[in-house]
């Protein structure tokens, strides 16, 4: 018992240093110098932001590919969970990379929305994205939903990759956009080091969000489960669900 | 490839072959879609230069859409005619996915290369590198079909199944739009392309059939990888 109650504890410090942690990187990611090769150095901040939400949302992307292939092997509905959690995580980064993109457009370019390429692929991998949330609806059998919505996902993974890694660097695409930056070495000094404390917040964070919405989605295949086995008898055929009664519909008689 | 894969893929390329040929429904329906979009964007840029960038764009649009309507059909037409069953218990996936695929291949062929006819006739334009031009419509027309079919296999048992069936198959084309619409530029750059060669023009012929190329690998790479995941949800 007391053991278990020091684990509490334990977990308990851990999320304050975390909140401290983020509290500190946030600050800190409004005091950093003004980057003064931008049109507006000041604005020009939320770059740190912006930077790691798209590679946390291509790697849950990856992620997300994966755990469908991982379905299509095995069938487990486990794997179409995790799969379902990481491509909807995965979009909410890709929203916030378009919204910070977007601002950052305004900033540096002085336009909400320029067609620049790298800003337009991302807007395309938005789109494939949102095909495979609608065709996760057109299923009501919960099994064949998982397997077509993996097989989706594998498929659109080589499009999404065409996009965010090809077609901004094809010689004949002229981008604005960075490409290189981390291979540059462009990124150092203050701001690699607040750049590296906001990566590693969204991670945590990412990956707590992550656990917590595979938590739920398991603990819903489970109470399906449940209710699937009260349905059916030890045979397997579905029994009942209530007793039916008559009802007298009119007083006439 | 062994002579029963083969033998398979024959025949369920020759059953779609039939099947459309005995009601002409597919080329018929695409055909006329591909002809009013053409005829439609004719009326609108009438007097106007179309120049080789717009005129892309335009192409790639009607064939997009006469192609989205036609290829996901084989899929389609085999749940609601019950007929799907049948054609698992006798052929593998893989052969199912090759000879629909490659039959829709040969339709988008055809309805591209009608509304590049239609599009040249109705709009005076000039083809300026016909070996692009070809390469384009071929790669894009394999791309097209190995990604459209899979869409199509992938919703074949959704409800709401016609509209689903667009609305997937789209982002899956994205990529052979960006690289159509990069190769199709250069075919009708048109006056520009009679001019002295020069290193600007050299360079943009060059990206022409750059995406033509590109063009060709994707659609060699949704063949491949298409049979691959139609296997994984074929008896799902």
């Amino acid at each position: 018992m007391d053991l278990r109650r020091g684990v509490e504890i334990v977990k308990q410090i851990d999320k304050l240093l975390f909140a401290l942690f983020v509290a500190i990187v946030t600050v800190r990611s409004f005091y950093i110098p003004p980057a003064m090769s931008f049109m507006n150095p000041n604005l020009a901040k939320i770059f740190v932001w912006h930077f790691p939400c798209p590679m946390i949302a291509v790697s849950l992307l990856v992620l997300g590919a994966w755990f469908g292939y991982k379905h299509l092997q095995t069938r487990d509905l486990k794997w179409d969970i995790r799969s379902e959690a990481a491509n909807e995580l995965s979009y909410i980064f890709s929203l916030l990379t378009m919204a910070t993109g977007i601002l950052f457009s305004k900033v540096q370019w002085n336009a909400w929305w320029q067609w620049d390429p790298r800003q337009t692929s991302f807007l395309l991998v938005l789109l494939i994205y949102a095909a495979y949330f609608v065709l996760r609806t057109a299923f009501s059998d919960r099994e064949r939903r998982a397997a077509n919505s993996a097989a989706f996902g594998l498929a659109a993974l080589l499009p999404a990759l065409f996009l965010i890694f090809v077609f901004p660097r094809l010689p004949q695409v002229l981008s604005f956009h960075p490409t290189d930056s981390i291979m540059k070495g462009q990124i150092k000094g203050e701001y690699a080091i607040v750049v590296t404390g906001v990566m590693i917040c969204m991670t945590v964070i990412s990956v707590w969000i992550y656990r917590l919405r595979v938590r739920a989605g398991l603990m819903n295949l489970e109470s399906e489960n449940y209710d699937g086995n009260q349905l059916s008898d030890p045979s397997g055929h579905p029994t009942p669900s209530g007793v039916v009664r008559p009802v007298r519909l009119s007083s006439e008689n | 490839m062994n002579s029963n894969w083969s033998r398979e893929i024959r025949a369920v390329l020759r059953k779609e072959a039939q099947s459309e040929l005995r009601t002409k429904n597919g080329l018929v329906t695409a055909g006329l879609f591909g002809l009013c979009s053409i005829i439609t964007i004719a009326v609108a840029t009438f007097n106007a230069r179309i120049t080789g960038d717009l005129a892309a764009g335009l192409i790639w649009v009607a064939i997009l859409f006469a192609s989205v309507i036609a290829i996901p059909r084989t899929f389609l037409v085999e749940e609601e005619q019950g007929t799907a069953d049948l054609l698992r218990l006798f052929a593998r996936p893989h052969a199912v996915y090759w000879g629909k695929a490659l039959f829709n291949a040969a339709q988008t062929c055809v309805l591209s290369t009608l509304i590049v006819a239609l599009f040249v006739l109705f709009t005076n334009s000039a083809v300026g590198v016909p070996g692009i031009l070809v390469i384009t419509i071929l790669g894009g027309s394999f791309a097209m079909a190995g990604a459209v079919t899979l869409a199509g296999a992938l919703v074949a048992r959704a409800n709401n199944r016609a509209v689903i069936a667009g609305a997937i198959s789209v982002p899956l084309l994205l990529p052979v739009l960006g690289m159509g619409v990069g190769a199709m530029r250069v075919v009708f750059a048109g006056q520009m392309l009679g001019a002295d060669p020069n290193e600007f023009l050299t360079g943009f012929v060059n990206s022409g059939w750059m995406s033509a190329v590109g063009l060709s690998c994707y659609a060699v790479a949704t063949m491949a990888i298409g049979p691959w995941i139609y296997a994984a949800v074929w008896k799902s």
